[in-house]
């Protein structure tokens, strides 16, 4: 690892007053934002689920922080990672604490324009902002990271974080099904393995692995009850069920799922209470597009949710939401050739994310976009796109094509990490809603 | 039966009274930094003028970006929503309207019963807005009003290259120097406006009648240049800057016969 | 008198093997045919292995089994394949065996595998003509149908018999030389490769042959799963009938896919043990495939509920649900 005083590739020279100085200013604004956005879904639903204040808590970054650094004096390692195909099954087999590192503060990616030009999609720059003063705690803690090159901004990422933690970069390929790129990423996932072994100490074992993957099984069980619970009545108010979602990034995995369990729990009773969180004729959104990071991302959720006239989301398609979890790993065999099979397969082929291309232009995203419009009755879908999104952009016009021939209003908003389209985005967001209105009105 | 639609736009706020369907008065105000104010005393004046007063009214409906600040309506409704209403009742067959307002154009493509199906904003660029004309027309020296009937004299445009207001005030004296005439000039930045427009509204599918609403309809110039650059032709109301107001006033009719259910 | 005792035994075994299986097959149909299908297809890959030795006694059997095969894959595609073939019994038995001693299984690639599914229909049609072939170089006395019928079925060669070779059970019920006790331990095609190679080597190299067949088979059916399913040229002879158009109904049995619902994950291509790709590679509808064994491994590791099911003339018989348990295996 360098040596801080050596120069870096990239990142300026800031003085340590400066430093200290943005981080108190920027975490005294992400915890204010962080209270109000809990504040505000707590209002939003009169009838909020006990087992929500579990991940309330969680949510607010200090929690999780002071659990990571004990587990690191006794001698864990942390392998963060920055886009959801690292295999999360490996680092919990050898006994190291996975956590996601991509940044959602908006003041930070600020800081990230003095590294590169603006036009760099928001999400790494923040990360960049985040780095450069030592902002999030999950990346400070990382003793190694995970960077799969996945898009642009990804591989120049991995390359800008290499001066502080080794980044293990993972080269996936653009397209993800013909026979070579299965190989391609097998030795990928096979090579990261050995390190993460190096690192952690601890070979990675067929019994740990099968461990960690049932573990990883659990979860996704217990997030797709979750969705099921989401298919009727909105039993829960879509910030609710995404906060959820995204907590598992740095959460402690089986905590997470007991804690999911609880909260599925209530909601079944609530459905059989009939105890809905918002009028059952809510128009049911969907939010498809590039991830949208707690805590100043919830700008979109919340405006969707607070609109006049109201909307609620009910499913996503985001990486940093139910892909995440949606798809399990799925073990034929459980020997360590199989496992591993396995997991790249997990990774690679069930991914629906904009970077593939295939002979059916990446035809399982279209199709995973209109199972769930069907499945849990979607009225409108929102593309969200941060502007220097490339891949996404351009996935628009096929999206929004297959949409219009299902009747289905699909709204293309493009946003920024920034505060100040809130009031441009309202007015969108609720013109939005009132289509959505009159179509259900008719 | 007697509504209201209020219609608080960034420069001014437009009030429309309608009675059984049919517009009885208009009013308008500044909306300066109080634009609360502005909204009492804009629908103030059209109830004046049509002999009636808010006790008569059944339901007013605020639309515009600063429709959350009207003192005395009863429920808002989006300016996409309100363009649809008003572009169908005064013309029936309007598929796409188009709203240019001061600082930002929309398009909204709708059903015959002025039902939103989709929408389009132009996204922040006021090149593509009437500040536009008010800058250009700033740097020609050239009353505002003058602007349109000025370039329908030219033949041809002159080209522009800034595609932003900033950049384009200073093209604009370049070109004088480069003794281009002032009507070519005029036409040329019409021409780049609708230009901007249009490539928004084709986002959206032309399909006609197309309408085109807002201040900026009040403008020959833009009118002609917007009907070159789309290739169909573009119908205008009568007073297009109340059009905002008047789908209003037409979405408060249905609340009314809601809230009396 | 040990010997008999043994071979009674043998027989009571076999009996009650079969009465237990069916009580077993019972018990899990009832408790939810979802869970552990692979545990019921063994069940009754047994329980036919069982049924087919006593078949064994009957004089025309070979009649019945082959009229069986020709007829029963309109219906019910390669289900023979993957639930009553005895061959395939040992193969998954052999496969079991692997799975104990923690041996990773090999895959044949893609190309070579779709080599060996033309290569069935070559062997069949080989299989086909070799015994007429014969019968023209040595012709009978006379040559009318129940001649001929007798030569090709149940003769001194009877060559046709190499049509249903995998379904020599290992035990057959037997008079002759090597019997104990009246069974005799077989082995599927064992006998056809001693007929044949008897022609042309000595009676030395004809046992040579035939142990290293033996051998050949245990060993690639150890490394490469069903790997004689590959180019077994009886299923040929079964999926025929789903290559003609006119045939598009048939047959009844069959996967069926939800396009939406599928997330080309690749379980299904990953999981199936003669690694067929078109449950992958097709859209969605009915799966049309010539070497699908029906053995339902696909649907039953598929994630994603309602997206593969199998369906009987329409109506869906079993399909895959979101399972998330820890997956059990074979």
């Amino acid at each position: 690892m360098k040596n801080k005083s050596e120069e870096k590739k990239y990142m300026p020279e800031i003085s340590q007053k400066e430093i200290d100085e943005l981080r108190k200013a920027i975490t005294a604004t992400s915890q204010r934002v962080v209270a109000e956005n809990i504040e505000k879904m707590k209002k939003a639903d009169p009838n909020r689920p006990e087992a929500m204040q579990y991940f309330d808590e969680i949510a607010d970054f200090a929690t999780r922080e002071k659990e990571i650094r004990a587990a690191k004096q006794e001698g864990k390692k942390v392998i963060g990672y920055m886009c959801l195909f690292a295999p999360t099954e490996l680092i919990l087999a050898a006994d190291a604490i996975p956590v996601r590192v991509n940044s959602g503060w908006y003041d930070a990616s600020k800081l990230g324009d003095r590294v590169v030009p603006v036009e760099v999609c928001p999400v790494v720059r923040s990360t960049i902002g985040a780095k450069m003063i030592a902002l999030s705690p999950y990346l400070e803690l990382s003793d190694a990271l995970i960077s799969v090159l996945t898009c642009d901004g990804m591989t120049k990422l991995g390359e800008i974080l290499s001066d502080y933690t080794p980044v293990w970069a993972m080269s996936i390929p653009r397209v993800k099904d013909s026979a070579q790129s299965m190989r391609l990423w097998i030795e990928e996932i096979k090579s990261v393995k050995g390190q993460i072994e190096a690192l952690t100490g601890n070979k990675i074992k067929s019994k740990q692995l099968k461990s960690a993957i049932e573990l990883t099984q659990k979860a996704t069980k217990a997030f797709r009850r979750l969705q099921d619970l989401r298919k009727g009545s909105p039993v829960i108010m879509g910030r609710d069920a995404m906060l959820v979602n995204q907590t598992y990034m740095w959460d402690n995995i089986e905590r997470w799922t007991e804690k999911t369990e609880a909260l599925c729990d209530e909601l079944e009773k609530r459905v059989s209470q009939k105890n809905w969180a918002c009028p059952p004729d809510t128009p049911r959104v969907m939010v498809t597009g590039t991830p949208m990071i707690w805590p100043d991302n919830w700008k979109v959720p919340t405006l969707v949710e607070e609109a006049n006239p109201q909307g609620v989301l009910v499913a996503d398609e985001l990486c940093s939401g139910e892909r995440l979890l949606y798809d399990p790993v799925g073990v034929d065999e459980w020997s360590m050739s199989d496992m591993l099979n396995a997991i790249a397969e997990r990774y690679l082929m069930a991914s629906t994310c904009p970077c593939f291309t295939s002979e059916d232009g990446n035809e399982d995203r279209i199709n995973w976009l209109l199972n769930k419009i069907k499945e849990w009755n979607i009225q409108g879908v929102i593309y969200y796109v941060v502007r220097g999104c490339m891949l996404y952009a351009m996935e628009y016009t096929r999206v929004k094509k297959v949409l219009d021939r299902m009747s289905v209003p699909v709204y293309y908003l493009d946003t920024e990490y920034t505060r100040e389209d809130v009031g441009q985005m309202k007015t969108r967001v609720e013109a939005f809603l009132e289509m959505l209105s009159a179509r259900i009105d008719i | 039966m007697i509504t209201a639609g209020l219609d608080l736009g960034t420069q001014s706020v437009k009030a429309v009274v309608l009675k059984d369907g049919e517009v009885v008065a208009r009013g308008k105000a500044f909306s300066g930094f109080d634009p609360a104010k502005a909204a009492e005393q804009a629908l103030g004046e059209a109830l004046k003028d049509a002999k009636l007063s808010m006790s008569d009214v059944g339901h007013v409906t605020a639309t515009g970006s600063g429709m959350d600040m009207a003192p005395n309506s009863n429920s808002t409704v989006s300016m996409m929503g309100a363009d649809a209403k008003a572009g169908v009742h005064l013309f029936p067959n309007a598929r796409t309207i188009i709203d240019v307002g001061a600082e930002e154009a929309r398009a909204v493509k709708c059903d015959d019963n002025g039902i939103m199906m989709d929408f389009v904003v132009n996204e922040r660029c006021a090149a593509g807005a009437g500040a536009f004309i008010e800058a250009m027309a700033r740097a020609l020296e050239v009353k505002l009003e003058d602007m349109g009937p000025l370039s329908l004299k030219a033949e041809r445009a002159s080209s522009i290259n800034a595609s932003c207001v900033i950049f384009g005030e200073s093209d604009v004296v370049s070109l004088i120097h480069r003794q281009e005439s002032k009507p070519e000039i005029a036409r040329a930045i019409f021409d780049a406006m609708a230009d901007r427009v249009s490539s928004m509204v084709h986002r959206l599918g032309v399909n006609p009648d197309v309408v085109l609403l807002g201040g900026v309809a009040k403008d020959v110039g833009f009118i002609a240049s917007l009907k070159r650059k789309l290739g169909v032709d573009v119908l205008i109301p009568d007073f297009p800057e109340y059009a905002g107001a008047l789908g209003a006033a037409l979405v408060a009719v249905k609340r009314v016969k809601k809230v009396s259910k | 008198m040990i010997m008999e005792l043994i071979g009674e035994i043998l027989k009571l075994t076999v009996l009650a093997g079969l009465t237990l299986a069916g009580i077993l097959v019972i018990l899990i149909w009832k408790k939810g045919l979802a869970t552990k299908v692979t545990y019921l297809r063994f069940l009754v890959q047994v329980v036919s292995m069982v049924a087919v030795f006593y078949l064994f006694t009957y004089p025309v059997w070979q009649l019945i089994v082959l009229i069986v095969i020709l007829v029963l894959p309109l219906f019910l595609g390669r289900f023979f394949c993957g639930w009553l073939c005895p061959f395939a019994l040992y193969m998954d038995a052999i496969t079991l065996i692997r799975k104990a001693v923690k041996v990773r299984y090999r895959i044949l690639p893609d190309k070579l595998n779709k080599f060996l599914h033309n290569l069935r229909y070559v062997l069949f049609l080989v299989f086909l003509i070799i015994p007429f072939v014969l019968v023209l170089l040595d012709p009978p006395s006379s040559l009318d149908l129940a001649t001929l019928l007798a030569l090709l079925l149940s003769g001194p060669f009877e060559p046709l018999r190499i049509l249903i070779g995998p379904i020599i059970p290992l035990i057959v019920s037997w008079e002759g030389p090597l019997a104990i006790s009246g069974v005799y331990f077989s082995y599927p095609y064992v006998q056809e490769v001693i007929l044949y190679s008897e022609v042309v080597f000595s009676e030395v190299f004809v046992n040579i042959i035939a142990l290293v067949f033996v051998a050949l088979t245990f060993v690639g059916s150890f490394f490469v799963r069903r790997v004689w399913c590959r180019f077994c040229p009886t299923g040929s002879s079964i999926a025929v009938v789903n290559r003609f158009k006119g045939f598009k109904w048939a047959p009844l049995l069959h996967i069926d896919k939800d396009e939406e619902k599928c997330t080309k994950c690749g379980i299904c291509k990953r999981v199936c043990p003669v690694q067929v790709t078109e449950v992958y590679e097709q859209k969605g509808g009915k799966i049309t495939t010539s070497m699908c064994t029906l053995c339902t491994r696909c649907v039953e590791m598929c994630p994603y509920e309602d997206c593969l099911k199998v369906k009987l003339g329409g109506k869906t018989v079993f399909k895959s649900r979101n399972w998330l348990e820890p997956s059990t295996t074979e």
